[in-house]
């Protein structure tokens, strides 16, 4: 019984203390973190890959015209994956280090909107005939199974651009 | 033997009952099998052949086939193989025999296929709703295809789960809604006369924490329905994922444990020791609980050559202290006292009831998926089943304990043979539509389970996923019976329990014995607590 008790006291003193002192100090995370997700808009070329593998389902993709591609993103729903960053052809997603991400100012902070201009295509001006792939992915139960339908309550409402 | 052999048996046994078996690979047997057959070929199995109860899982096939697919799963750990028998129900009769009193560890799962599938098994001893909320109505079965996605039923006030009425003479004793020392939501009436337990209810669910186990667990049982080949290196990364898991897994539960028994000495010391894997696991995956590294195909991220040193570095600094440690527990008196010879689960019970990983070993049964039905690297490794018979508290820690060392060791073992590659499998085409394959993954808790049935568009069209707290859950109140009061939290907490499941506030009238359940609004009204919207 002693013997048990001395180990353990060993056990205990040896390290000394291990407490941090963040949040006072900054504490960084090591490696590859996946921290928020950033969107670089001057790279995102529309493309939806990042829509089509979100397994949070939580990017949106509308055509409001010929030439203008809607994305609109509700962070509140990202599990920090990481897989749009993986797909993005541009690099336009970076995995970042901030992970303090808390915010009082309620759900408006947590909506990121962009709009991509699109070329229209010289030869035919709509290469796929609708419903396409893309529009294919916005489907209730396939991605989109919540995002459009949010009602009164809806997030989309209070719109910040990113 | 093997699947084909398992199967051929049946086969014999049953004749034309038996509609027709195949297998997939040498491991995995299916068989369809007419639906009054149900509970022979489930005794048959179970008394017969020696395979053990896993889950049972409902499809609507209406469109396909024009009926209810009822599944039970068995396992067959001697042989390797693991049995999938179909059965398929007429939708104008939604009825099926119930395997409950031939083989009771399907109690739960055939309660809940009749929740969201609704085809009721007949004869089942205690057929109450397990997963629905109390409100839900009793004519929509959420996993119906004619059921309409995201459908929101309106909520009813003052509804509440039937409840087990306590033996003639014994008081209940609530635990819970929100079980004081784990800091999760699970509730638990227990029976008592005096400080002694005579009988327990239940009502809770899932277990989800072990997050590299069921992504690993679903990705395998897609590669497999789909023929995909895995690369070896990402075989062995998911190997070593799967062993840091358990290691911080185990670390916490010992932790845990001895908050709950009042010694926080070991909780402090054995969160201090993980803490440096979790920050290992971050360097690795990028996130220290989320990994996020599986997909169908292989993983997502390498371990580099260069990070080896320090992967070895962090587990051996914790195999140390591991070892100090566990070299001072037998000798301790506050632990053993509290843990020996409380919360007794024979070998018998945790058989018919199906536990699974360290509860079962704790109680003498030999089983590990690791083992039993290697995957990922498994087959290659040294894998020691740690087993102990004494079945009581302290068994399923002296379990845990040397399990903890013994994935260091298999750490290691990965470590210095992984060989180099790809780490993800090419996938150029669609994935074939119609095919099922069955995978499990030993978590730290016990056996994961997933079930596929493939469909069209890359999307599965069934799947099902028993989770090992499931299974060990349904060991509680026989586990109870007979303990002391003080010793309830521990023989809980000693099965790793993950609860994700909320539950009521149950007020007991010491005058009267009376009973009642307090709704939300009631509840908030009395405690005037603020909705938090």
């Amino acid at each position: 019984m002693i013997a048990s008790k001395l180990k353990e006291a060993i056990l205990s003193l040896r390290p000394g203390r291990v407490t941090l002192k963040y949040p006072f100090e900054p504490h960084d995370p090591e490696g590859d973190f996946r921290g928020y997700p950033e969107l670089d808009t001057d790279k995102c070329i529309g493309c939806g890959g990042c829509a089509a593998v979100c397994p949070a389902r939580l990017i949106m993709i509308q055509d409001i015209d010929q030439n203008t591609r809607r994305l609109v993103r509700l962070l509140e729903r990202c599990i920090f994956c990481g897989r749009c960053a993986d797909v993005c052809p541009e690099d336009a997603i970076t995995m970042t280090k901030r992970f303090e991400l808390s915010t009082d100012s309620g759900r408006e902070d947590m909506v990121a909107e962009c709009e991509v201009f699109m070329a229209t295509c010289q030869r035919c001006t709509r290469c796929y005939e609708p419903p396409t792939p893309l529009d294919r992915i916005m489907e209730p139960g396939f991605r989109d199974d919540e995002i459009k339908r949010g009602g009164q309550d809806s997030p989309y409402e209070p719109v910040k651009s990113e | 033997m093997n699947a084909q052999q398992l199967g051929e048996n049946v086969k014999q046994k049953f004749g034309a009952k038996v509609i027709d078996f195949e297998t997939l690979g040498s491991d995995q047997l299916y068989v369809t099998i007419s639906p009054d057959s149900l509970v022979e070929v489930a005794e048959y199995l179970y008394r017969n052949e020696g395979c053990r109860y896993v889950i049972n899982g409902g499809t609507d096939r209406r469109q396909q086939r024009d009926a209810f697919l009822i599944t039970h799963f068995f396992a067959q750990d001697e042989e390797k193989i693991y049995v999938a028998i179909h059965t398929e129900v007429e939708p104008d009769n939604p009825q099926v025999d119930s395997i409950t009193p031939v083989v009771p560890a399907a109690n739960w799962s055939e309660r809940e296929t009749y929740d969201m599938i609704g085809v009721v098994p007949v004869g089942h001893p205690d057929p109450r709703r397990l997963v629905l909320a109390d409100d839900w109505p009793e004519d929509l079965f959420p996993l119906r295809y004619d059921v309409e996605h995201g459908v929101k039923p309106p909520p009813v006030e003052g509804l509440a789960p039937e409840r087990l009425e306590p033996p003639e003479g014994a008081s209940v004793v609530p635990i819970g809604p929100y079980f004081p020392v784990l800091e999760e939501p699970a509730y638990f009436r227990v029976f008592v006369e005096g400080e002694t337990v005579v009988g327990a209810d239940y009502r809770g669910f899932y277990c989800g924490i072990c997050g590299y186990v069921h992504s690993c667990s679903y990705c395998q049982a897609v590669e497999r329905a789909a023929g995909i080949e895995v690369p070896e290196r990402a075989e062995y990364i998911r190997t070593i994922m799967l062993e840091l898991e358990r290691l911080e897994s185990h670390m916490l539960w010992l932790g845990i444990a001895g908050h709950i028994i009042g010694f926080d000495t070991v909780l402090m010391q054995t969160w201090r020791m993980r803490e440096p894997l979790m920050w290992l696991c971050e360097r690795i995956s990028g996130n220290r609980k989320t990994y996020g590294m599986n997909l169908v195909g292989g993983v997502r991220r390498d371990i580099k050559p260069e990070m080896y040193d320090d992967v070895r570095n962090v587990i051996d600094k914790i195999g140390e202290e591991w070892a100090e440690l566990a070299g001072a527990i037998p000798g301790d008196t506050t632990l053993i006292t509290r843990l020996q010879g409380t919360g007794i689960l024979t070998t018998e019970t945790a058989r018919e009831l199906g536990a699974a990983g360290p509860t079962a070993r704790g109680s003498g049964l030999a089983i590990d998926v690791r083992v039993d039905h290697p995957y990922a690297a498994y087959d290659r490794l040294e894998v020691t089943k740690c087993v102990h018979d004494s079945c009581d508290n302290l068994a399923r820690v002296l379990v845990r304990i040397e399990e903890t060392l013994d994935s260091i060791k298999i750490i290691h073992q990965a470590l210095d043979e992984m060989p180099d590659g790809p780490i993800m499998a090419e996938i150029d085409e669609e994935l074939p539509a119609g095919r099922q394959a069955m995978s499990a993954v030993e978590a730290p808790r016990g056996e994961v389970f997933h079930w596929v049935l493939t469909g069209t568009e890359n999307r599965p069209e069934r799947w099902r996923v028993r989770a090992p707290t499931y299974a060990n859950l349904q060991n509680v109140p026989p586990m109870l019976e007979g303990n002391a009061l003080a010793d309830v939290p521990i023989s809980i907490g000693s099965y790793d329990p993950c609860f994700s499941c909320t539950e009521r506030m149950e007020v007991v009238d010491v005058n009267s014995g009376q009973v009642r359940v307090y709704t939300e609004e009631e509840f908030r009204a009395e405690y005037d607590q603020p909705r938090d919207e």
